[in-house]
């Protein structure tokens, strides 16, 4: 997938600098790419390194699973019948919302081992949990808080409040709908 | 509006002490937070160079006021700025290019603009839907993936729409 929008963006951009006869710009701007690329990594580590040490001293202090267990009734109502699967579905869900995703991406894997009946196909508890890990709800989007710094933002941080009620609403949307669907799609 | 300027730095403060109160080495934890963002700010850097790449060739190009142009007609139906296409449409498939196309927005519209402040939202509230499904479906072997992406798109929709309307509030930006 990625290996077609690549090639697209690359390919009708050198077109369009063809056709406007500029052939040195095309070099110039692809080199430029890259070069921006080094440029944002370095100018929004500070604040993403910064950010990751923080959560993790969250996640030493038994935060994620003090989430994780308050989540666990409210959960078990959205996925019925997934009592085993409980454990590493909230702390998933709790380790991206301290936006510690490389912790996440473990407890996701063993949380969808857990949710699978091993037919190949997804079950509905499977799809829940997908649809509620796509509507993103973090404490801090410090990804964005960290460009948003690079980019020279009087006030980073004040995306926080409007991001975090997106995600709820994304969120909702996300049950709603995979409840709605579950019984359409077989 | 101060509310997230406040809380930060008191959170910060109340979280080291909870930590400190509950015996774990917040300087340890800390160095080795900061430690594992090492490699992921490296992992990132080669997909982030060729999406920006992509975007930097499309927009010295003209292709992208072009591309912004032409779908003029759909974004203003919908109430929305032109230079938040490519970046809502491009979202769910890769993290890097939405990550450089929200840097090439805030740039050019400024990030604390209604423009960069929507760009911010939707960037923050939605997740690479196609890249999760592949990596979580493809760790148990399921092929028949049912109603798992559109729900999850359905989800980003719902996130991305709230985020353009929650952009038009006044935020303290």
């Amino acid at each position: 997938m990625m290996n077609f929008v690549f090639v697209l963006m690359i390919a009708a951009g050198a077109a369009a600098f063809v056709i406007s006869g500029d052939g040195a710009g095309a070099l110039g701007a692809m080199t430029a790419g890259c070069a921006k690329a080094v440029e944002l990594i370095f100018s929004l580590a500070g604040a993403y390194i910064f950010w990751m040490g923080i959560m993790k001293i969250a996640e030493r202090a038994g935060l994620v699973k003090k989430l994780a267990r308050s989540m666990e009734k409210p959960l078990s109502r959205l996925m019925p019948g997934a009592e085993r699967a409980a454990g590493p579905v909230t702390l998933n869900l709790a380790a991206n919302f301290f936006g510690l995703g490389n912790a996440a991406t473990p407890f996701g894997v063993a949380a969808m081992r857990e949710l699978s009946d091993g037919t190949g196909r997804a079950t509905d508890n499977m799809a829940m949990f997908i649809a509620l890990n796509a509507s993103a709800v973090e404490l801090l989007p410090t990804a964005v808080i960290a460009i948003r710094t690079a980019c020279g933002s009087a006030a980073p941080y004040s995306v926080a409040i409007p991001t975090f009620i997106a995600s709820i609403a994304s969120a909702a949307a996300a049950v709603v709908s995979c409840r709605l669907l579950a019984r359409v799609v077989r | 509006m101060r509310a997230a300027e406040l809380a930060i730095p008191c959170g910060i403060a109340a979280l080291m002490v909870y930590a400190l109160f509950k015996k774990v080495n917040v300087y340890k934890a800390f160095i080795e937070g900061a430690k594992e963002a090492l490699p992921e700010l490296l992992g990132i850097l080669p997909p982030l160079c060729a999406m920006m790449t992509g975007i930097e060739v499309m927009r010295a190009s003209g292709l992208m006021e072009a591309l912004c142009r032409a779908l003029s007609p759909v974004t203003g139906a919908l109430g929305m700025e032109s230079e938040l296409m490519p970046l809502i449409i491009l979202r769910p498939f890769s993290g890097s290019a939405a990550l450089g196309l929200l840097r090439e927005t805030l740039e050019t519209c400024g990030p604390d603009s209604p423009v960069g402040m929507a760009a911010s939202i939707i960037v923050g509230s939605t997740e690479t839907v196609f890249y999760t499904t592949a990596v979580y479906f493809g760790a148990v072997g399921v092929t028949k993936t049912r109603h798992a992406i559109p729900a999850a798109l359905i989800a980003g929709a719902v996130g991305t729409a709230a985020g353009l309307l929650l952009a038009k509030l006044p935020w303290g930006g």
